[in-house]
């Protein structure tokens, strides 16, 4: 198969975001859609996330964003015609509260969650216990939990996107790297790649953590930047975690996922703004010493595997959604800061509302890129 | 070259060999051992004291070539498998090589077993004299073979004629038949041939790819085992050579270990 020559839509980058948006535009009929990605699918922070899911967050907006991308994981498999599992698993979030302060907080969060339909509640630390029996109660002083967050297979559920995509004509050119965007008077006009060059009026930049790089190929400097976050794996063991266990103030999280195996990430807050995606010791030391505080009985698992993959990150912690305004047909799905995968089924249905200039089921103009310019940033801090 | 490669060359053999006089004059020990390493198990168990005490456990072993009588006792002991027991002087016409062997099943007396070489390449046939058990030194039996005088100190290992017979058609790799689409190929997460197979079809010709969906190579082997016969089964069946196929991620730690010995204390951070 030899690659296009031109494209009505170019993705770059070949994560959930993009096979979201991909399968999203094709479904409401835009023809010759290419999606463009320098390894393989997943092979970037998609394939390296916690996949862990949930909707117990502090902004409305995401709660909605959220909540609409969980009730399509509910019924993804159905709704993509997916051969093999998502394995959305729901079997919930509980998420610790160190101190009062962040106890106070999760009250708060709680009312909004409630009053948006989002099933949570808070628990005091022995009503915590009863859903996570080998914790130490004694290290937190509340927690919310909802039951109906979870963890999804970020694998199969990119490959359920991707295959969907492909049966409606989209293009995968994988090991096919973008370098360069032909912008002529401040237009798109095409795409240069190892594969050749694609004539294109319209180029989405779904590149996660190479998000920033790919900006500056059209000339545009995005207020973004990207930093390793690691984590590790255990063998499996039999079941005995639901929830995923998180807690905000400690920057931790923890899961076991169907397969038996726990997967438990930290993030490092002097972490340095890079492309590594390397390992350390360091993390190991302090991921495992925090993890064995809080859930002891862990300490006798045995380490498998430990890996790194980038956050995008923006200066409020949420994504860039939307156009750029000096360069016509260029658009952005970046900037996830870390929730990206939970949130892409809502990503492709709004950027392809957005880009089609249908009304938006979910207002997210206010994560345009404009809004670092305007100052109107949109904090959210129940982030890890 | 020897530590490239592992296979001692002539002249490192030739050097750990005892005199003429006294190769022709009886059963004898050779220890093959050439590479410092802290271990003396062959000093202690011998009853007649013809391996010297040594004075540092790295020392290499040294010979008493006048008391030695070669009983067998070394040959069965040692862990590295590198004493051997000659006798140059077993009949006019043959000599005979004990050989520790510690693979089931055991060759029985008078089975004609192919001899190899120090590089596994085959020599000559060698009729099985005896196979002493050795139950009391570690299990490892030490197997005493009939072979050309002008052989015994070129063979070194031996294998039986039904398992070179069993072993032969899965050597070749490129051979699809004998990996039926039942084989396991990642025994860590029980993946078989045939579902790798089925990937590879469906485009997915990269180890990684394979590993994010199916989970050949993500168990606690890390794709020790299976990573070249993964990167194998891509190249028959995409038609790229083995050597353009990528390896893939390779992810700390080498090998699995319980997360409470990385925990620590507070003043090694």
């Amino acid at each position: 198969m030899s690659n296009p020559k031109t494209a009505n839509v170019v993705i770059i980058g070949g994560g959930i975001s993009g096979v979201a948006i991909a399968w999203n535009l094709a479904k409401k009929g835009v023809k010759d859609i290419v999606i463009l990605e320098k390894k393989t699918v997943c092979s970037g922070a998609t394939g390296r996330c916690g996949a862990g899911i949930r909707m117990q967050w502090g902004a409305e907006q995401n709660c909605l964003l959220a909540k609409m991308s969980v009730e399509f994981f509910e019924n993804a498999n159905e709704i993509l015609e997916y051969d093999r599992d998502v394995e959305f698993d729901q079997g919930g979030y509980l998420i610790v509260a160190g101190n009062e302060k962040e106890n106070e907080q999760f009250k708060k969060n709680i009312a909004l969650q409630n009053s948006l339909g989002i099933p949570s509640k808070h628990l005091t630390p022995q009503e915590a216990k009863e859903i996570v029996p080998h914790m130490d109660e004694t290290q937190i002083v509340g927690a919310t939990f909802c039951q109906k967050d979870g963890h999804l297979n970020p694998f199969n559920t990119t490959e359920a996107f991707a295959k969907a995509a492909e049966r409606l004509g989209v293009k995968i050119l994988k090991k096919t790297k973008v370098t360069g965007i032909d912008v002529k008077n401040d237009k798109i006009v095409g795409v240069e790649t190892t594969g050749g060059y694609i004539s294109t009026p319209l180029v989405i930049n779904a590149a996660g953590g190479w998000a920033q790089e790919v900006g500056k190929m059209a000339g545009v400097d995005l207020p973004l930047y990207s930093e390793r976050h690691q984590i590790l794996v255990t063998e499996p063991v039999e079941l005995i975690q639901d929830p995923m266990y998180m807690a905000f103030s400690l920057n931790i999280y923890i899961q076991q996922t169907p397969h038996g195996s726990f997967i438990m990430g930290r993030s490092n807050p002097e972490e340095p703004r890079d492309l590594r995606q390397t390992s350390s010791w360091q993390f190991l030391h302090e991921m495992i010493n925090t993890c064995t505080t809080l859930l002891p009985p862990l300490r006798k698992l045995n380490l498998v595997r430990q890996w790194a993959g980038l956050y995008n990150m923006t200066e409020d912690a949420q994504p860039i959604y939307g156009k750029v305004d000096n360069v016509e047909g260029f658009w952005l799905a970046c900037g996830y800061s870390g929730h990206g995968f939970m949130l892409a089924p809502a990503t492709g249905i709004l950027l392809t509302e957005m880009i089609l200039g249908e009304p938006l089921s979910i207002d997210i103009t206010n994560l345009d890129l404009g809004r670092f310019e305007r100052g109107e940033l949109c904090f959210e801090t129940s982030v890890v | 070259m020897y530590l490239k490669t592992g296979v001692a060359d002539k002249e490192l053999v030739s050097n750990a060999l005892p005199t003429e006089e006294r190769r022709a004059s009886g059963p004898y020990a050779i220890i093959e051992c050439f590479q410092e390493i802290p271990c003396n198990p062959c000093t202690e168990i011998c009853p007649f004291g013809s391996i010297l005490p040594m004075d540092d456990i790295n020392d290499l072993p040294r010979m008493d070539y006048d008391t030695c009588t070669g009983c067998g006792l070394c040959a069965a002991i040692c862990p590295g498998l590198a004493i051997f027991i000659i006798n140059e002087s077993y009949s006019d016409t043959v000599a005979s090589v004990g050989i520790p062997y510690e693979f089931v099943p055991l060759p029985q007396k008078g089975d004609v077993v192919k001899m190899m070489d120090r590089a596994g390449e085959f020599v000559t046939d060698g009729k099985v004299l005896r196979v002493v058990p050795n139950k009391k030194y570690e299990n490892t039996p030490v197997v005493t073979v009939e072979v050309p005088k002008d052989k015994v100190n070129e063979v070194r290992f031996l294998q039986l004629k039904q398992e070179a017979e069993v072993a032969m058609p899965t050597a070749d790799p490129n051979d699809e038949e004998n990996l039926p689409d039942t084989t396991i190929i990642c025994r860590c997460e029980n993946i078989t041939v045939g579902e790798v197979r089925k990937m590879i079809d469906q485009g997915y010709d990269d180890f990684d790819e394979l590993k994010r969906l199916i989970r050949t190579g993500m168990g606690p082997c890390q794709g020790r085992t299976c990573r070249h016969l993964i990167m194998q089964e891509i190249s028959r069946k995409t038609g790229k050579k083995f050597e353009d196929i990528e390896l893939g991620a390779f992810r700390p730690p080498t090998k699995p270990i319980q997360l409470e010995q990385l925990i620590g204390g507070k003043e090694d951070v």
